[in-house]
């Protein structure tokens, strides 16, 4: 009795582990694989352009990588290899360029974003723009999410920090820190923060209304620059994928999501 | 170098090994005793978070003690307290993780107790209580307190459940685990590794504690 139970077990693995392998089985040709390491903020708009892409050229497969642009940076400086990278900010790209990791020439400034302040739905602190979360962390009475000095929407809000004369190590005890901006935008929906800094497309993609907008003179222009890698496998591929990017179809899915297309 | 995450990692680690201690206990010994069908299933419920990612924990525990969840929300309501990102939302998490630990330990060291002294007792006129706590207990105490020890070594280390429970805030929520993660990321590797050899130096105290305990043991 219990071999034949044992026997029925194995059975049913092995039809199960096949039924898996049927289900990503792939077109006899070898596909073209475009590596893609982007800012976690991106998540929404690259995937919906990854399916129009791949619907235009068959031969290739977007392979995305997203998380904060800092861990993003570190791994492509450890080796990880990767075809094309857009970053959060210039900082991080900057740091690949003096490394000397990029493609000569292929690097160029893809979109702007804005950096945003929202409140937890259901939350009822009484914040109204960037001047009212000073006061709030100063008093201490609010739980405040923020990206990491790592993550570029972190260094945003550092910047903004700076403007308000805000000293972080002071109001730390106030401030829950994120490792990409993902992070922080769920600690804001859930509830567990009361309030947070994120990008407004991010707003606009978790349905959250921003109570204010940081302007460029509180943090700079929030500028997304993209390059190819100089130890890209698919160099060529990539190019010609960041070229789409720049062109009117793709700039037409990131509008639509809140970023400003400048490429 | 600010030691809160050290203070804080042993404060939640303790509470968490105490707590699990006596619920471990009472489940090994309660269920012991039940029908086969129903040992099985809770058997593997109650071991299900050593084998789940520490992640899924954490994902699962936000389910329940999230603010805009219901339980969450009675707290707020009732106690004008919120459940996660405080310091003690930790050993929610911690005691979830490492529950399994001690239970497995304790139904080991009950299983392998001879029910013959527990009947010889009984057939004197001692009652179920005297019986638990003066000839099982004391019977069974190396396992135990192995068990005791592997979970307060387990509640340091854990950090997937924790981070996403009580987020990190310095000088608040973080721990050693939480910290060194968040120093790696920002590049601050110099104090990172001084936390890693930290850690390390409390992990192998406490596992030779536990060879020294066997030890006796052994020569008894």
């Amino acid at each position: 009795m219990k071999r034949i139970v044992c026997l029925l077990a194995a059975l049913g693995l092995v039809l199960c582990l096949n039924a898996c392998g049927k289900t990503a089985q792939e077109t006899p040709e070898e596909k073209t694989e475009i590596t893609v390491f982007a800012a976690a903020s991106m998540t929404e708009t690259l995937q919906e352009i990854k399916t129009r892409y791949e619907a235009e050229h068959q031969d290739v497969e977007l392979v995305f990588t997203f998380d904060s642009s800092g861990t993003l940076k570190t791994q492509i400086m450890e080796g990880a290899v990767c075809d094309l990278f857009i970053s959060a900010a210039p900082k991080q790209m900057n740091e690949l360029e003096e490394a000397g990791l990029l493609a000569q020439d292929s690097r160029i400034d893809l979109l702007e974003n804005k950096v945003a302040l929202c409140l937890a739905p259901e939350g009822g602190a009484a914040i109204a723009s960037f001047d009212d979360l000073a006061q709030a962390l100063a008093g201490g009475e609010i739980l405040f999410a923020m990206g990491n000095a790592d993550v570029p929407v972190g260094q945003y809000t550092q910047k903004i920090f700076a403007y308000y004369g805000i000293d972080e190590a002071a109001v730390s005890g106030s401030i829950t820190y994120g490792s990409n901006v993902k992070e922080v935008v769920t600690a804001i929906v859930e509830g567990t923060a009361d309030c947070g800094v994120i990008y407004a497309t991010d707003a606009a993609a978790a349905n959250l209304t921003p109570v204010d907008t940081a302007t460029a003179e509180m943090c700079g222009q929030v500028i997304y620059p993209a390059a190819v890698l100089a130890a890209a496998p698919q160099g060529a591929a990539a190019r010609a994928f960041l070229d789409y990017l720049a062109t009117a179809p793709a700039a037409e899915v990131f509008t639509a999501a809140g970023f400003t297309a400048l490429g | 170098m600010d030691w809160y995450p050290l203070l804080n990692s042993l404060r939640v680690a303790a509470i968490a090994s105490v707590a699990v201690f006596f619920t471990g206990i009472a489940a090994a010994h309660y269920i012991a005793r039940l029908p086969r069908a129903v040992k099985g299933v809770l058997d593997v419920a109650l071991t299900l978070p050593l084998v789940l990612p520490p992640t899924v924990v954490g994902f699962l525990l936000l389910r329940l003690l999230g603010p805009r969840h219901p339980l969450s929300s009675w707290v707020w309501d009732t106690f004008g307290v919120r459940l996660t990102m405080q310091w003690w939302s930790a050993v929610f998490a911690v005691a979830v993780v490492v529950f399994p630990l001690m239970y497995r330990t304790a139904r080991g060291a009950f299983e392998s107790f001879d029910e013959r002294l527990a009947q010889a007792a009984r057939t004197l006129g001692r009652s179920n209580t005297y019986v638990f706590w003066r000839i099982r207990m004391p019977c069974c105490r190396q396992g135990l307190i192995a068990g005791a020890v592997l979970s307060f070594a387990r509640a340091i280390g854990e950090y997937g459940a924790t981070s996403m429970v009580a987020g990190y805030t310095p000088g608040k929520t973080a721990t050693v685990a939480t910290e060194v993660y968040q120093l790696w990321r920002i590049g601050d590797n110099e104090t990172a590794i001084r936390w890693v050899a930290v850690n390390i130096a409390i992990s192998a105290v406490v596992l030779l504690a536990v060879n020294l305990l066997e030890k006796r043991e052994r020569n008894r």
